[in-house]
């Protein structure tokens, strides 16, 4: 008997412990962990870019911080799962462009309206890389390749993404063409690249260590100037493609968060996005601190969401 | 690489990393020991206490579990009579028996030491092997991937006990589950009615956590009130006996331990087939193998060196599927690589290289598990096997609750538990039109990967032939063909043989 007792006294303790857990919020904002949802399987470029920017973010905000890999059809899953979440300033979405170009794709109808912008914090620019099981050295020799093998050389994306935009303003510019295979997020993309099952892919500076081991070459960089990091790669428009192509990130809330929750969350964000050992885990992913406030993320978003649709448009792959 | 290795090992013995694997590794004992609890039931219900700890300690706890459940099981199956895990089904054949024979302290320690042994051999087995093996995976383009889950799904299917066909239609019921909700490539809806819960699909865990803990308790609880098997050793007042006989006993037999480790590893090694399939098989293998297969069963050290040291070695072998390819081995390996996505870490063939502390981290966890079983058994078999006495009725509401706040602290949401109770009637019913449960979870956790790969390989060249010209692929495919084939002779024979000794016996 007493062993019974005992065993439901554990169970009761358990049970007890795991309900304050979740008690709902009545005190001050925040009063228990925050979840971070990163719409990309783990190990990828935005998980390796949050994930630093979450440990800040604690320290700022006095909570845990958790990121949760919510990775699935371009990401639309995470971002559902973000929108479907309580707007109390608990979940946060961890998104980027992405959003503009799967909403055009018509791959979702949530689109950057759905969320309130919480604070702009990276930006990243993209380097087209090669495996190293294709021919090619240069730009010169995929451009002579290209030509003769239309539709024959396999780029991995994700689709109607970034990393599928980006290869494709380089099809349009170019006036080549490429065969486009769903590799999901850069993590599957480089298991892919470097066992040569793709031939080409988006990615940046975050692979630097794998081109100096050989294991990949990058073509081109898509930014205005040299990088410092990696003086020997050329940007595109030294090679005469009018292109200029990064991907930023930012933390954005569901709709209808409290005010006073999103100063709170507004606050903390910029006081993570400027320390100086954010800066210093930024430059180890080949990524610039881009630190932008509520009100100033808002204005960027509607810009760069009028942006995507032109350059959806032009690249004839818009459906809404 | 023995740097690293003696690094990870540095590591885990530092208090932080060693009382998680420690506690994981008593968990496991006593979850293995527990019979009606299976390994998976305890990992799962470990699972949600691991949230708040950093990647090595959560997964040095659930590596802890998973050594020390394979283990555990062997005090019930010996000095019972029941398997505590289906892990240790073969233990009992040779155990028990040697046990009423008034031998329970060689029983246990002979099965203890097996395991060591056996573990440890799997363990240089998983150290060396894994970066070969990833070097491997990182030539598998989604046609090889496809065509290694075809693999797996026939061969699950093909070892179900009751038919090939229950087997087939299990699979086939698991993948069906993985078709509901978003399509991976695309995002179109599909099944899902309008509905946004049905939108997102099943989540994976809750569906094992309702499939695996649930129906399996319910199933148990109907056994209440059945007698327990007569002549158990609950009287048992000591275990002890000399270790370095029991050693020797052990060493005397080395072609006994290695091949039945063999056995372990390979079995591991291929996806989702586990160590219940281990220790079966490595007895079968003994038995076969041996000058006096006659006195199997009937109290041997053979019978029980064979399944204990399979068993252990087993769970090497699974760590390197899903460090090496990121494929689960098995349900136990299947939530570890769902907890391994939750701290952020992306296994596969780049895993070993990118997180190289991680990676040994797991490594030193697994080694250093094993004295830590040896020593929680030696200190406490007995009262472990006190704790088994703990009656059923008390013992399943435990774990049923601890499943429910499981799976609803996997997101903190109630869905999640909805999703538990749904698959737990379904596991339920499924278990008692005798519909094996193994093939289904493997379907269930194949099911996105197989869709992503076959899409990404017609996506790359449209060519179909491809599965079969590319030689890996290729070969991979027949050894699907192959052990279809197999398994329905087996069935047929198997049957016939049924027939012919329904006849002679009676």
């Amino acid at each position: 008997m007493r062993r019974i007792l005992a065993a439901v006294l554990a169970a009761g303790l358990i049970a007890g412990m795991t309900t304050s857990m979740t008690a709902p919020a009545q005190a001050q904002y925040p009063d228990r962990p925050i979840k971070m949802v990163v719409p990309w399987p783990a190990g990828g470029d935005t998980d390796n870019i949050f994930r630093p920017f979450a440990v800040e973010l604690q320290k700022a905000i006095g909570q845990p911080v958790v990121v949760a890999n919510v990775g699935g059809a371009s990401g639309t899953v995470g971002e559902r799962e973000a929108k479907n979440a309580p707007a109390d300033g608990y979940t946060l979405f961890a998104g980027h462009d992405y959003m503009h170009l799967v909403f055009y794709a018509g791959m979702t109808d949530i689109s950057y309206k759905d969320f309130e912008p919480i604070c702009l914090i990276s930006a990243t620019p993209s380097v087209l890389t090669a495996s190293p099981k294709t021919p090619w050295t240069d730009w010169k020799g995929l451009l002579e390749d290209a030509k003769k093998r239309p539709g024959q050389i396999t780029v991995g994306a994700t689709l109607g993404s970034t990393s599928h935009i980006f290869p494709a303003l380089i099809e349009k510019a170019a006036g080549i063409k490429f065969k486009f295979v769903s590799y999901e997020g850069l993590a599957t993309r480089m298991n892919a690249i470097l066992g040569g099952h793709i031939d080409l892919t988006d990615s940046n500076l975050t692979q630097k260590g794998k081109v100096d081991a050989g294991l990949l070459k990058f073509i081109a960089i898509a930014s205005e100037k040299r990088n410092s990091e990696m003086p020997t790669v050329p940007t595109l428009k030294e090679l005469g493609l009018d292109i200029v192509f990064q991907v930023v990130r930012g933390i954005m809330v569901p709709k209808g968060a409290p005010a006073p929750v999103k100063a709170k969350l507004n606050d903390a964000c910029g006081k993570a996005a400027n320390q100086p050992s954010f800066a210093e885990a930024m430059k180890l992913q080949g990524t610039t601190v881009a630190y932008l406030d509520a009100a100033r993320y808002a204005k960027f978003l509607d810009k760069m969401d009028a942006d995507s649709k032109v350059v959806m448009t032009d690249l004839g792959l818009i459906k809404k | 690489m023995y740097e690293l290795l003696g690094q990870g090992i540095l590591t885990v013995l530092q208090l932080k990393y060693l009382v998680p694997l420690f506690l994981g590794t008593l968990a496991g004992v006593v979850g293995g020991a527990l019979p009606g609890v299976t390994i998976t039931m305890t990992i799962i219900v470990i699972l949600p206490f691991t949230f708040g700890l950093d990647p090595l300690q959560g997964l040095s706890a659930m590596t802890g579990v998973y050594v020390g459940g394979s283990a555990g099981g062997l005090i019930t199956a010996c000095l019972i009579g029941i398997p505590g895990t289906p892990s240790a089904i073969a233990t009992t054949f040779d155990g028990f028996p040697m046990a009423r024979k008034g031998e329970p302290g060689r029983a246990v320690w002979l099965g203890v030491w097996a395991s060591f042994l056996g573990g440890l051999l799997g363990g240089a087995f998983l150290i060396l092997t894994t970066g070969p093996l990833a070097a491997i995976a990182l030539e598998f383009g989604p046609w090889e991937y496809f065509s290694l889950f075809v693999l797996a799904m026939a061969m699950v299917a093909g070892l179900a006990e009751a038919s090939f066909v229950k087997g087939l239609i299990a699979t086939a019921i698991g993948l069906l589950i993985t078709v509901i909700g978003s399509d991976p490539i695309t995002s179109v809806p599909r099944f899902a009615f309008g509905s946004a819960f049905l939108n997102d699909g099943f989540p994976f865990l809750p569906v094992l956590i309702g499939i695996f803990a649930f129906a399996q308790i319910m199933t148990d609880l109907e056994k209440l009130g059945h007698p327990k098997p007569e002549g158990t050793m609950e009287g048992a007042k000591s275990l002890s006996v000399s270790h370095l006989k029991v050693i020797g006993e052990i060493l005397g037999r080395p072609f006994l331990l290695l091949w039945s480790t063999f056995v372990g590893i390979v079995i591991g090694v291929l996806p989702a087939i586990g160590g219940s399939a281990a220790n079966m098989l490595a007895y079968d293998q003994a038995k076969k193998f041996s000058r006096r297969p006659e006195k199997f069963g009937t109290g041997i050290p053979e019978g029980i060196i064979a399944s204990e040291s399979s068993n252990n070695a087993n769970v090497g072998g699974s760590l390197v599927t899903i460090m090496a390819f990121g494929i689960p081995g098995d349900a136990v390996t299947a939530v570890m690589l769902g907890a391994m996505t939750i701290h952020g870490i992306q296994s596969g063939p780049l895993f070993v290289v990118q997180h190289a502390g991680l990676a040994y981290g797991i490594y030193a966890a697994y080694i250093l598990a094993h004295p830590l079983m040896v020593m929680i058994i030696g200190v406490g078999a007995l009262f472990i096997l006190k704790i088994t006495s703990v009656r059923l009725a008390v013992l399943a509401p435990i774990v049923l609750v601890l499943c429910v706040i499981g799976a609803y602290a996997l997101n903190n949401t109630m869905q999640a538990v909805y999703v538990l109770l749904l698959f737990g009637v379904v596991g339920y019913a499924l278990v008692k039109t005798g519909f094996p449960l193994a093939p289904l979870i493997l379907g269930l956790i194949l099911g996105d990967q197989i869709e992503i790969n076959l899409i990404r390989s017609i996506m790359t060249d449209d060519n179909p032939w491809l599965f079969i010209t590319r030689p890996i692929s290729g070969g991979l495919l027949l050894c699907a063909l192959i052990s279809v084939v197999l398994a329905v002779w087996q069935h047929v024979r198997h049957q016939k043989r049924m027939a012919a000794e329904a006849d002679t016996d009676f």
